[in-house]
């Protein structure tokens, strides 16, 4: 029963990796709208805009990709020229590294006082 | 003359409260076991009141008298009846008072169902819970007055916010305010009973069905702002991991902690402090979530008018309710004995926990950490849906496991896993995931194991409720939550997955082509409306595998009270997808910004949100019909 299971799970994510790597190409678009915030709406991306500010990123996303520059390669771009608010995934540096790692600090924590918790009550 | 009637009944509230204080005070020198019937007649005339003030100012929203400042900014003689009655609660100073009434209405009921129980736990209850009552009252009154006047009086309003003319949103706050002003009371309770020393199985038990009211509510006001969201923001999405979005969601975390844990202390006696913990939390993340989005430090898509004297009164107000229940909370701890096995569904109702709080501590960090980088280091940062995402989902994919394990252990200690059964299960899900990805012919890594862990959790919990079914059970609850809730996830998984999204830019007349579509601009019409202008165009989609045919009006609506531009999205909703176009015209040509979406399994998203509140309400139901 277990050997079918593992066989079908790498089966299964073999499978997946395959395609995954065939979309490596083609970068989308609609992808990086979406994680660019348009500065002068409320709370809406780029990709959710119909700003002239949002037109207009949408053409310089555009133009970097037919340049055939690398997704990351585009957001530094922007971050350059607009600051890092543009971007809706923080970036991983000194000011944000407590955001990234503090609700995994928290999960290993909870984990461990239940497991601590368990191990008191069960000696009772 | 209804801004005169509406200031007395307020005032008069706030007498009320004052009253209902001092004869509750007066109550211990009583020494008859049931609360006099004094506070009931008080209590019963603070609840008329306040209802009464808010009918005032419904009336006057509905004969548009704009002599009163609140009117004559949101609202309108020209709008329909029932915006002009959802505008009621459409601003700042309507909501606040239907925050107040809220916790008036729960402190009238919470008093009256808790006959049961111990006096003193109950009238300190009714004590700290008109404590709360007149602390916002104060604000209402003093800071913003529904009431107030304007002179000389203005001929006509200056209207409601187009995009927020409608149904969902119209009943998007008082749903969420049942819940999480609802919270209040087991804030109360709580408090109360760590003064009294009530506690345990009959704690739980006074507080367990106001905790489902508010959590019932609370998921169905969230659904419904987010309904909102996917039709009127025009950008196709239902969750954006807006600020003001996940203030609503973390009271919701927290209830559902409690909603668990509750049950720990009913059954067991155990976790009472904890129990306690979460009861102050909500209520606590609930006034921060009002706090955050109405003194406007945070950037979103909410737009309440801005004023800081605001924020501060909420902020002082939050302040003290923190330093109190702190104060309390650590002068009554006591280090408890505990007997759990961990094999137990004791322990899987921690672990349930566990996660929540893992959820509420990711949500509530990533929304207030830009403000802290802000004012620390003058360093703006975006924490948006990436982060979330990155952060969350892998855990909910563990999650799901525990979800449907859970209700399978047995109370105290469990005996045996039924380890067959669960591999049973993970491989059907797999094949299933496996047809799944073959059939939508798309993939993304993470999404395999959500709709494996998602699909485990449906399955699991349909076995249970094909059991319940044979042994009769009618309270089926649990079993519907969480089958709902399997059902979510999955079909956020397949909807964030298989969804197509096309952006474009189409001049009149013109076709385009890409996958199995093509998208013709057909016409375009200028029409006048009641209270709006509107382009609207029509737009020829077309399947070519299936060779079906469909027209959708996406519109660029021109509202004249107030002067705003929305774009209308056009949606052709079915079973099992919808479509979905908006249009926006571009500056200075002839051409249409035109995005096109294809959106599987949305209704069934709704759907399935409906069902976990179901699950709450039947539950609430079963309980109703066990009293009586």
């Amino acid at each position: 029963m277990r050997i079918i299971i593992t066989l079908l799970i790498l089966f299964n994510l073999s499978f997946v990796q395959s395609v995954a790597q065939a979309e490596k190409f083609s970068i989308n678009p609609n992808k990086i709208f979406k994680n660019l915030r348009c500065l002068i709406c409320q709370g809406q991306s780029v990709g959710d805009s119909n700003s002239e500010f949002a037109q207009t990123i949408k053409l310089v996303v555009k133009d970097q990709i037919k340049e055939g520059k690398s997704e990351k390669e585009i957001y530094e771009f922007l971050i350059e020229k607009y600051g890092e608010w543009i971007v809706y995934k923080p970036l991983f540096n000194k000011v944000n590294f407590l955001l990234w790692l503090f609700p995994y600090l928290v999960f290993v924590a909870g984990g461990t006082i239940i497991i601590l918790f368990l191990k008191k009550s069960n000696n009772h | 003359m209804l801004s005169n009637f509406g200031n007395t009944l307020l005032f008069l509230n706030l007498l009320l409260g004052v009253l209902i204080i001092y004869f509750s005070v007066g109550e211990f020198q009583n020494s008859k076991i049931t609360i006099s019937k004094k506070i009931y007649q008080l209590c019963l005339f603070q609840i008329t009141f306040v209802i009464i003030s808010f009918l005032t100012l419904i009336t006057a929203f509905i004969i548009s008298d704009f002599s009163i400042i609140t009117v004559y900014q949101n609202s309108h003689s020209l709008k329909p009846l029932l915006y002009k009655i959802s505008g009621t609660w459409g601003n700042h100073e309507g909501s606040l008072l239907l925050w107040v009434i809220i916790l008036t209405i729960f402190s009238f009921f919470f008093l009256i169902y808790s006959k049961n129980h111990q006096k003193n736990y109950r009238i300190i209850s009714l004590i700290i819970q008109n404590i709360l009552i007149l602390g916002f009252l104060f604000f209402l009154i003093f800071n913003s007055n529904p009431f107030s006047i304007i002179a000389p009086t203005p001929k006509e309003g200056l209207g409601l916010n187009p995009i927020l003319q409608d149904p969902a949103l119209a009943i998007h706050p008082p749903l969420l305010y049942i819940g999480f002003v609802g919270s209040s009371i087991y804030f109360s309770a709580a408090m109360s009973s760590l003064i009294t020393n009530y506690s345990g199985k009959l704690f739980a038990q006074s507080i367990k069905n106001w905790v489902l009211i508010s959590w019932s509510f609370q998921t169905l006001g969230i659904l419904a702002g987010s309904i909102w969201a996917y039709y009127e923001l025009g950008w196709g999405g239902f969750w954006f991991w807006d600020p003001v979005e996940n203030a609503s969601l973390l009271p919701w975390f927290a209830m559902s902690a409690l909603l668990h844990s509750i049950m720990v202390l009913e059954k067991r006696n155990q976790l009472y402090f904890w129990v306690i913990i979460l009861c102050l939390l909500t209520f606590i993340l609930s006034v921060t979530g009002t706090f955050l989005v109405r003194s406007g430090i945070l950037n979103s898509v909410h737009t309440f008018a801005n004023d800081p004297s605001r924020g501060l009164y909420i902020l002082i107000f939050l302040s003290l309710m923190i330093f109190a229940s702190v104060f309390l909370f650590f002068n009554k701890f006591k280090n408890s004995n505990y007997g759990f096995y961990s094999n137990s569904r004791e322990t899987f109702i921690l672990i349930n926990n566990w996660f929540m709080i893992f959820y509420l501590i990711t949500i509530l960090l990533g929304t207030i950490y830009p403000i802290f980088t802000e004012v620390l280091t003058d360093y703006k940062v975006s924490v948006g849906p990436p982060f979330y995402n990155t952060v969350i989902i892998p855990i909910v994919v563990l999650f799901l496991f525990f979800m449907s394990i859970g209700p399978r252990i047995k109370w105290i200690k469990n005996k045996s896993y039924n380890l067959n059964l669960l591999f049973k299960i993970l491989l059907a899900s797999i094949l299933i995931n496996f047809l799944i990805t073959y059939f939508f012919n798309s993939y993304s890594f993470l999404s395999n194991f959500i709709i494996i862990s998602a699909l485990f959790l449906i399955i699991s919990s349909l076995l249970d409720l094909n059991k319940s079914f044979k042994k009769k059970e009618i309270n089926s609850s649990r079993v519907t939550s969480h089958l709902a809730f399997g059902f979510l996830i999955l079909f956020i998984g397949l909807n964030h997955n298989f969804s197509l999204e096309e952006d474009f830019n189409l001049k009149l007349g013109e076709k385009k082509k890409f996958d199995n579509y093509s998208i013709e601009f057909t016409d375009l019409k200028l029409k006048d409306f009641e209270n709006y202008k509107a382009v609207i165009g029509k737009f020829q989609i077309n399947n070519l595998k299936k060779n079906l045919n469909q027209f959708l009006y996406p519109e660029i609506r021109i509202y004249d009270n107030p002067k705003t531009i929305t774009y209308e999205a056009s949606i052709r909703s079915s079973f099992l997808k919808d479509y979905y176009i908006t249009m926006s015209n571009v500056d200075r040509s002839d051409y249409y910004n035109i995005k096109f979406q294809k959106k599987p399994f949305m209704m069934w998203i709704w759907i399935s949100a409906i069902f976990i509140s179901l699950g709450g309400f039947l539950r609430l139901f079963h309980n109703a019909k066990k009293n009586y």
